[in-house]
């Protein structure tokens, strides 16, 4: 490992959490002497990766801003999103999120704000653990190998008091999930707030991502799934639409072969591994 | 000395005051909420307080269990975001814990808010040094319960309950959010008051001050 540019990483690091930093400040996070600090917030800014403000303390670039947006734009799957999230969230009146597993959290790549004009936070970049929300669910179900994601010794977080921590609870909610292609959220993450959403498929038979629409949990959903019912055929309409975009022929499919899921379980209403023709939406 | 009964209408009383406290500081609820949230604490508040004096007005029975069981279920149902659950969560847990009766006494509403602290733990997983309510109102529950404890009157117990809630809350500002949609943020949530923290350290405030009213 080069150490300098491992410094140099740590630097932004620092800089995207407090911000704007003095360089004493910015040593002593590094555990470093503020000289050799000096030295590489330098060779940072002369190339716009930092940048100084009025009182001589370092923040984050204007370059950095452009790689972010570089790696939203390579990204083919965020791209094909863009066109199915906002009418998912035209259709539904509320936030629609786009994510990737990235370890054992989803990152948020593709953010519709709730079209009702009000101040949200925009949650592009954000992580959240995957075994708590609902995009986080939809793609350890789908995933090939899910159980070998999540940590076996270490007790899954609770980020609320309604999070599912216990493995086993989760287990049996990802083979509903892998059967219905939806998966749902009730204040698990964040209180008030609930999400329905849907795997979303390539010509492999990939779950490459999900897309679900947020939404404030209703008064009575604390009881139940039920109560989501309003956007749950929406999701699932815009997740075979999208599916349908990067190629795929099926949707759900079965992570373990690739295929969609055979039938004769006796399931719900919602019938896995329908044709991509809309019959029996 | 006449051991203090703290009855519907001191219920009221506290109320009415956090809600003039709560009016007073929307614009720094939404300025706070706007740097690690959605912006909308302060307008969820004053709806909130709103509800709560119409359940007041509304209120069938005259004790004070039912009083804070009125306010629980009003502020459940009528706030947005994670405050309407949590700060129902408080009034439902006092309602339940308290006596029946027309009045209670200090001793009970410390038993009350300790149920109440349990209950907000429980809904919200979050422990001292999440930066979330819990930090203003843990550390204002464990002031009153140790001054009723020893002896201390009434008012020297709420407002030293009072100065634990403010202090609290101020030591959220350096921390990492861990709980909430502000720990979306990480390491950008440092820096910021907990906007929660802070309407929970005007509930004690306003504690203060209908008790030496």
């Amino acid at each position: 490992m080069i150490q300098s540019v491992n410094r140099a990483v740590r630097i932004l690091f620092e800089l995207q959490g407090a911000r704007r930093l003095p360089l004493s400040e910015l040593a002593a996070r590094l555990n470093l002497p503020s000289s050799t600090v000096h030295g590489l917030v330098r060779t940072l800014a002369a190339d716009g990766m930092i940048d100084q403000d009025a009182t001589g303390r370092y923040m984050l670039g204007p370059r950095v801003l452009g790689l972010g947006n570089a790696y939203l734009d390579s990204n083919e799957f965020r791209l094909r999103s863009l066109s199915s999230a906002e009418a998912l969230s035209e259709r539904t009146g509320h936030a629609v999120r786009v994510a990737v597993l990235l370890g054992t959290d989803v990152v948020v790549v593709h953010h519709v704000l709730r079209p009702d004009g009000s101040r949200q936070m925009r949650e592009i970049g954000i992580a959240i653990p995957a075994h708590a929300s609902a995009l986080g669910k939809v793609l350890l179900a789908f995933h090939p190998a899910a159980s070998a994601l999540l940590p076996q010794d270490v007790p899954l977080a609770k980020l609320t008091g309604r999070t599912l921590a216990s493995r086993a609870a989760l287990d049996s909610i990802l083979e509903q999930i892998r059967e219905e292609g939806l998966a749902y959220e009730i204040d698990e993450v964040v209180l008030g707030e609930s999400e329905v959403a849907a795997a979303i498929f390539d010509a492999q038979g990939v779950a490459v991502g999900a897309m679900g629409v947020v939404l404030p949990t209703p008064e009575d959903a604390r009881d139940g799934k039920a109560v989501l019912g309003s956007v749950v055929n929406a999701v699932r309409e815009s997740a075979i639409g999208f599916s349908r975009s990067m190629g795929a022929t099926s949707w759900p499919m079965d992570p373990a072969t690739g295929q969609p899921p055979r039938r004769g379980r006796p399931t719900t209403a919602r019938t896995p591994g329908q044709a991509m023709d809309g019959s029996g939406l | 000395m006449p051991v203090r009964q703290l009855d519907a209408r001191f219920v009221a009383r506290w109320i009415g005051i956090w809600d003039g406290l709560i009016v007073d500081a929307e614009p720094l609820l939404t300025q706070l909420d706007a740097a690690i949230g959605d912006a909308d604490h302060g307008t969820n508040m004053t709806r909130a307080m709103r509800a709560c004096q119409a359940a007041l007005a509304a209120a069938s029975e005259d004790t004070t269990a039912a009083a804070f069981s009125d306010l629980g279920h009003a502020l459940a149902q009528s706030i947005g975001g994670a405050s309407g659950p949590l700060y129902g969560a408080i009034f439902l847990a006092l309602g339940d814990s308290v006596p029946a009766g027309t009045g209670i006494e200090a001793g009970d509403l410390v038993v009350g808010l300790r149920e109440a602290l349990a209950s907000l733990q429980d809904l919200g997983a979050a422990v001292v040094g999440d930066k979330t309510m819990v930090d203003a109102i843990a550390p204002a529950v464990a002031e009153i319960e140790q001054q009723v404890s020893a002896g201390a009157p009434f008012e020297a117990a709420v407002e030293a309950a009072a100065e634990a809630a403010e202090a609290g809350a101020a030591s959220t500002i350096p921390l990492r959010a861990r709980k909430g949609r502000a720990s979306y943020l990480g390491a950008r949530s440092e820096g910021h008051q907990d906007p929660g923290a802070t309407s929970s350290a005007l509930l004690f405030e306003a504690l203060k001050r209908a008790a030496v009213q």
